[in-house]
């Protein structure tokens, strides 16, 4: 569904190398992106795959790959370039056990960190996480519009159980996304590549190869793409690249909440997790517990107003995630303060709504509101598999 | 257009005095105004390095200055975009050194295996000039470079050659001071497909610091290499690879969906979500027999999730499926406990045991066994039958799936004649095959209740 939301976003270029478990993406585009007049090809590594995407975008065409955590590793070079040169390209990243090859067969939610804290200078890279095959069709779609409206790289970040599990989907319930397409110059010539208007404003952008020159550069640079020492107008730019996405985050912060107004405790959740947690969810209500839930969609730029309005009156937050270490819950701590925030984590296989039940309860989490300090701990971390406990 | 004036006429290079990048771009300034080609037909790719520093002296051209190395890959990209784009007559021209060459070497054997429609400028001065004079595999031996310095030892790599076996249609080497040198990059613009000129040139800065590089130095130095100066272009031309792929575009005609089983007025009967495994060896149509169930399932409007296992190997070993059917949507696709276990051979059952299922089966789990295999499951109501004896190995999974929905109403046996009729015809025989076994069995034997 990644492929077909792909596809239905307008896609015409494609490059792919074979790494379980994105290959399926692969595959589908090889075979359909040709009858739709578009390139898709096989590339020999995963740093190819994505400079050609690259390089393709950068004449007008709307460009994908897919890949894994050790390809995705490989790619960052090239990640840095697009946001650099504000090129538009959607990587679909479908996360697998890591580190290293780690286990390809095998889900994980791991790469969090990976995707989002991969450039120098720490810039916001949009992530989409589906939880599901009617949600790859919608957030791929959206994947590339936010990528052609900000001119920048996108993740789409699924996993194994997401991208390789055959499940029934109805077409007639698939969410259709209108196509942004890349705002042009008009008819500026001679236009500046980076032009800055204002801080949400992005460049209008011509194609290379098109009847405008155009001056693409990855170093430091001005308005015109002209190489620069760092200067006033090259400081500009570069705080301009993080300006752009943060002006839209509210407009692409897709999150699907489910909020008792009662509740003390909230259920944060995204990608695989998030399914079972939505079925602890049943199993608490059923039980009485008021507990709210909320499955985040676009991990990054933090859907911030949602997360806040979903905490508001709550006292214990509960982060599901298939990492170790919490990775997500990490980057919420910030903006949870005050709350006491718990981590049910695991790897290895998904973390079951039983696990997640299981896991509320022994926290005390049926305890009611105003009863626990109001304590704020990265440190106490529920791994269902261990015995103990907090 | 009249001619354009490529190089800047003031531009002031920004090279060392006697650097051979100079000169290079001296050349293909006369080159392209020779060709005539209209300046936003060619887009200049840099990479890293001196090299890089192009840019800025061809004001009319696209240049696109790029990562170290990747130079190449991004001309590829945007030499591949014209297959699909109307406008198809942009010409990449890559300029490249020998540091870039050696880390994006990748790239320069896919552009010449693709045949790609790039013309590739390949400065070698022996080293990193721009870094501070450090080896390259470029770098001629006994060469002394501020990371060699007793002298390299390494033998450098003969990129031509290299890209010969790599099916490369135009490859020339000539010095940086050649008078013929435009002429030499003029061809390998206007040739229809992948060309290279590499350029022997010295790095002022740093190579002649260290080495000797006065008269014919460099000439010898390039004999002792064993380089071939001139031109090598192969036999016989090669179709671009963007070329094929719009012939391919023109004839592929577009993808028929592939038919599905349609949805029947008869529903399953099924309350809650069921847990089905079913284990057996790879190359037995264990998991595409189970895709026949999850089909049979949607026709009578239940929702499904499918997913299967198998050893790295994927043609030997175990082979599973873990389904899951419920009258709702699907959240968690994982299993908490088993309904049904479905075993039809040894290696999968093993891995049943291996892979923690077994422990979640119970007293209620329905445990399917081939009557073959001697095996007793922990817990669990255990049937045997012998579907591998009677409807062959290949078809002992469906003939178990049958068997199992033949005890009870969940998934009607209208729901099989629909799927096996959206089937092609020449696979329908052997599924009916496997359904009727699966089915006979099933109304002599069984004693479950659903």
């Amino acid at each position: 569904m990644v492929a077909e939301g792909a596809l239905a976003a307008g896609c015409r270029f494609f490059a792919g190398y074979p790494i379980t478990p994105a290959s399926e993406i692969y595959e589908v585009m090889m075979r359909e992106l040709v009858t739709r007049g578009g390139l898709a090809l096989s590339a020999p590594d995963e740093i190819s795959s994505l400079c050609y995407c690259v390089g393709a975008s950068l004449r007008g065409l709307k460009a994908m790959t897919a890949t894994s955590g050790p390809g995705w590793a490989l790619m960052l070079e090239t990640v840095q370039y697009a946001l650099m040169t504000e090129t538009p390209v959607v990587i679909a990243l479908v996360q697998r056990l890591g580190p290293s090859t780690g286990g390809a067969t095998q889900g994980a939610q791991g790469d969090i960190f990976l995707a989002e804290f991969s450039t120098s200078g720490g810039y916001t890279i949009p992530v989409f996480a589906p939880s599901n095959a009617a949600e790859c069709y919608e957030l791929t779609q959206q994947a590339f519009n936010w990528s052609e409206r900000l001119r920048c790289p996108v993740v789409l970040l699924t996993d194994k159980e997401v991208g390789m599990t055959t499940e029934v989907v109805e077409e007639a319930a698939l969410a259709k996304v209108a196509p942004v397409e890349r705002t042009g110059i008009g008819a500026k010539a001679p236009f500046a590549a980076y032009e800055i208007e204002s801080a949400e404003s992005v460049p209008g952008f011509a194609p290379v190869g098109g009847p405008v020159k155009v001056t693409i550069t990855g170093s430091a640079h001005d308005r015109w793409g002209r190489l620069r020492k760092v200067s006033p107008e090259v400081v500009e730019m570069l705080v301009h690249l993080q300006r752009k996405i943060e002006a839209h985050a509210a407009e692409m912060a897709f999150v699907r909440p489910d909020l008792d107004p009662e509740a003390s405790s909230l259920l944060v959740s995204y990608g695989i997790t998030a399914r079972a947690a939505r079925e602890a969810v049943g199993v608490l209500r059923k039980e009485g517990f008021p507990i709210s839930f909320l499955q985040v969609q676009t991990l990054f730029p933090v859907p911030v107003e949602a997360l806040r309005r979903a905490a508001a009156g709550i006292r214990t937050v509960f982060v599901a995630e298939e990492n170790l270490t919490g990775q997500y819950r990490t980057v919420l701590a910030p903006f949870l303060m005050g709350t006491r925030l718990l981590g049910i984590n695991k790897v290895g296989s998904m973390i079951s709504p039983g696990e997640i039940v299981r896991a509320i309860r022994r926290a005390g989490g049926t305890i009611p509101r105003g009863d626990w300090p109001c304590t704020h701990s990265l440190d106490e971390s529920i791994h269902p598999d261990r015995k103990a406990g907090v | 257009m009249g001619n354009p004036a490529y190089l800047a006429r003031d531009a002031k290079l920004p090279y060392c005095r006697g650097c051979g990048h100079a000169l290079v771009v001296r050349q293909l300034s006369q080159a392209l105004e020779g060709l005539r080609l209209p300046p936003h037909s060619v887009v200049l790719t840099t990479d890293i390095g001196c090299v890089g520093l192009a840019d800025s002296l061809f004001p009319y051209l696209h240049t696109v200055h790029t990562t170290h190395g990747r130079s190449t890959a991004m001309a590829i990209g945007m030499a591949l975009a014209g297959a699909v784009l109307p406008d198809s007559g942009l010409k990449p021209i890559v300029m490249i050194g020998d540091g870039g060459a050696m880390i994006g070497l990748l790239h320069l054997v896919h552009a010449a295996q693709l045949n790609v429609d790039i013309t590739v400028l390949f400065h070698n001065n022996f080293l990193f000039g721009m870094t501070g004079g450090q080896h390259s595999a470029f770098t001629p031996l006994e060469w002394i470079t501020s990371t060699t310095p007793e002298g390299n030892v390494i033998p450098p790599l003969d990129l031509l050659q290299l890209l010969q076996t790599a099916h490369a249609g135009f490859l020339a080497r000539q010095f940086a001071t050649d008078s013929s040198l435009d002429a030499v990059i003029a061809d390998a613009i206007a040739f229809p497909g992948f060309s290279l000129v590499e350029i022997l040139e010295t790095c002022t800065g740093y190579g002649a610091l260290r080495n000797k590089t006065t008269g014919n130095v460099l000439r010898e130095v390039a004999s002792r290499q064993g380089y071939l100066i001139g031109r090598m272009e192969a036999a016989q031309q090669r179709t671009t690879f963007g070329a094929l792929y719009r012939q391919e575009l023109q004839s592929r005609p577009a993808r028929k969906a592939r038919p599905q089983a349609p949805e029947l007025a008869v529903k399953a009967d099924l309350a809650d979500p069921l847990h089905i495994v079913i284990a057996g060896t790879a190359g037995e149509r264990v998991q595409s027999s189970a895709a026949l169930l999850c089909s049979a399932a949607l026709s009578v409007g239940l929702h499904s999730t499918q997913k299967n296992d198998n050893p790295v190997t994927q043609g030997t070993g175990f082979s599973l499926s873990e389904i899951c059917l419920s009258p709702r949507l699907i959240e968690y696709t994982g299993m908490e406990s088993v309904d049904v276990v479905i075993g039809v051979s040894q290696e999968g059952w093993n891995e049943l045991q291996a892979n923690g299922t077994l422990a979640k089966s119970t007293p209620k789990t329905l445990v399917l066994l081939d009557a073959e295999l001697e095996i007793t499951p922990p817990t669990g109501r255990v049937l045997r039958q012998p579907f591998r004896r009677e409807a062959t190995p290949k078809r002992a999974a469906l003939a178990a799936i049958a068997f199992w929905l033949g005890m009870g109403p969940v998934v009607p046996k209208a729901a099989w004649d629909a799927v096996v009729g959206s089937l092609p015809v020449d696979r329908r025989e052997d599924v009916l095959t496997a359904l009727r076994v699966g089915q006979n069995l099933a109304s002599q034997g069984g004693t479950y209740a659903a």
